[in-house]
């Protein structure tokens, strides 16, 4: 398995970087070949990655916090509460989160992170506390035992018990993400969707093409590595 | 039959409903946003049974303001005549537009002559004169089984926009008095707030630049709509924006003046599917009269009532054909 994730990652690698060279020599025409070439297309790379590293990162802090919480005993009323919040912040589509912050906020950067790690909180936050819930009790009973005290039965047993769980809500959060990034070119914050969204604005189809199977091929390069983070954690 | 059999049969009639509703129901008043809830086509719910019934026309039209009511316009003045028409408009996004009318999925639409030569014919370089842009549009157009009745005098073409008082304390009233401020060693910032399409065109930003020798300090790409909401809020100093949209009034922006005469022809103008105008050439009668009475003044004044008054783009456009006598 950890072998076969390198090999889905080096593949999708391997084909970003052999479907940037085909769009930049043959970019079909002089306004596509505007956008597609190797400056811009790095710059839009930039962009996105630093949304989605950004917006994911803030997301795993605030997600496993509120994970974590949301399973203690002190905390057994208002559980439902944030489960809810953050159920609702999902069902929300991407567009519109991002249309409604930029109303308030704002165009830009800094716009789209607040946005996109609204969107990326779910996936992880649920792994979190479903992952420490299905510890057997009979452990954590074990090592309060053994004279843990809570403090390190959380940083000790639970966390590291639970994070392959909430390894693989991190994967389908960051999968997300990436996808979800591509809107944010509508509010002025760049990235791979610049491509997607300028190549749909002047029908040029080459652009819309390139910026669709470059997202998704990150989207896969990503999954896979974090995949065999996930395996990883599992030892 | 036990409850839970009961239950399931009463949904799926219900849904069965609901759906047959959807497909058989007439849209003559809410707009469509996607072409894929199209589910009639001009053939299929035609009641041809009376000698009197023309049509039905489907009109389409993008999703902005202006061309909801050129659309809603053609639906009025159209049905006054007495045709059956079919309002799709309101699509989203000029391909989309365009790939409905060569499909058959609308009948006509008004489209801008720049966009046309640019986006669907693919040429690169833009055409600066109307009638030089509509004559050639037309032209090529015919290969494509598409009319283009006459154009408008309205010329929605770009425009780069700044807040009137910001404009007036630099001294800056056109486009070269912007070029001048800009090369300034010691000037002010100014970010320009751009969408995609002019970021990328021939007839763009980046021809801006070369006509005029300046460069922005710094460029925002962001949706069509929300460059006027983000110079209106200060996020940037200079926005592009289209030359007949009411917002520029409304929000106290002035129009740089194209001193160089750089921006290409954008008259709008209806393209019908050379089938249906075989079929009922009168459209041209009807809708010859109308585009010849919107210009630029015209335009920006039926936009700025539903921008900015927040009137619904039907009722503005039935008042305005009501007062040019075009409708009864």
């Amino acid at each position: 398995m950890i072998r076969q994730n390198y090999i889905w990652a080096a593949v999708s690698g391997i084909l970003s970087i052999v479907c940037v060279v085909y769009f930049v020599n043959r970019p079909g025409g002089r306004m596509a070949a505007r956008i597609l070439n190797y400056d811009t297309i790095l710059q839009a790379y930039r962009e996105h990655l630093l949304m989605v590293a950004v917006a994911s990162l803030a997301a795993i802090v605030v997600s496993v916090s509120l994970g974590v919480l949301i399973t203690r005993p002190f905390f057994r009323r208002g559980a439902p509460l944030v489960d809810n919040v953050v159920n609702i912040a999902q069902t929300v589509p991407s567009l519109a989160v991002l249309a409604l912050f930029f109303i308030y906020l704002g165009r830009g950067f800094n716009t789209a992170i607040f946005a996109l790690w609204l969107y990326a909180l779910l996936p992880i936050m649920r792994n979190t506390s479903t992952g420490i819930q299905s510890i057997s009790p009979d452990i954590i009973e074990a090592a309060r035992g053994m004279g843990m005290n809570n403090r390190h039965i959380l940083l000790r047993m639970e966390l590291p018990l639970a994070l392959p769980v909430i390894m693989a809500g991190v994967r389908t959060s960051v999968v997300i993400t990436v996808g979800a990034a591509t809107l944010a070119s509508f509010i002025g914050a760049g990235g791979l969707g610049d491509l997607i969204i300028t190549g749909l604005a002047v029908s040029r189809h080459t652009l819309v093409v390139a910026g669709g199977i470059l997202s998704a091929l990150l989207a896969i390069l990503l999954d896979r590595i974090l995949g065999n983070l996930e395996i990883y954690a599992q030892r | 039959m036990n409850r839970t059999r009961v239950f399931a049969l009463l949904t799926l009639v219900a849904l069965l409903a609901i759906s047959g509703y959807g497909c058989g129901g007439q849209e003559s008043d809410t707009t469509e946003t996607t072409t894929e809830a199209t589910t009639e086509t001009t053939t299929e719910a035609t009641t041809e049974t009376t000698a009197e019934a023309k049509g039905p026309i489907t009109v389409g039209s993008k999703e902005f303001t202006e061309q909801l009511i050129l659309g809603q316009v053609t639906l009025l003045a159209l049905e006054d005549k007495g045709f059956e028409v079919k309002d799709n408009t309101g699509l989203q996004g000029s391909d989309v537009v365009r790939g409905a009318l060569t499909s058959g999925d609308i009948d006509l639409y008004w489209e801008y002559t720049g966009t046309a030569w640019i986006s669907y014919l693919k040429h690169d370089t833009p055409i600066t004169d109307s009638q030089e842009c509509y004559d050639k549009v037309k032209e090529e157009d015919a290969a494509n089984d598409l009319a283009w009745l006459d154009y408008a005098p309205l010329n929605n073409t770009y425009t780069i926009m700044m807040k009137q008082e910001k404009a007036d304390d630099l001294g800056i009233s056109s486009l070269s008095d912007l070029a001048a401020y800009l090369n300034k060693p010691d000037h002010e910032q100014i970010v320009f707030a751009t969408n995609h399409e002019f970021s990328i065109r021939d007839d763009g930003l980046l021809g801006v630049y070369d006509t005029y020798g300046f460069e922005f300090d710094d460029v925002a790409t962001m949706d069509s709509g929300i460059t006027y909401d983000a110079l209106k809020n200060g996020e940037v100093q200079a926005a592009m924006g289209f030359a007949t949209d009411g917002r520029i009034k409304a929000f106290g922006f002035v129009n740089l003046t194209d001193d160089k005469h750089f921006f290409p022809a954008y008259n709008v103008a209806p393209v019908v599917r050379q089938e249906v105008l075989d079929k009922y050439p009168e459209i041209a009668e009807v809708l010859n009269p109308i585009a010849a009475e919107l210009d630029d003044a015209t335009m920006s004044d039926l936009n700025y009532q539903v921008d900015s008054e927040h009137q619904v783009p039907k009722d503005v456009a039935e008042k305005w054909l009501r007062e040019n006598g075009l409708i009864e």
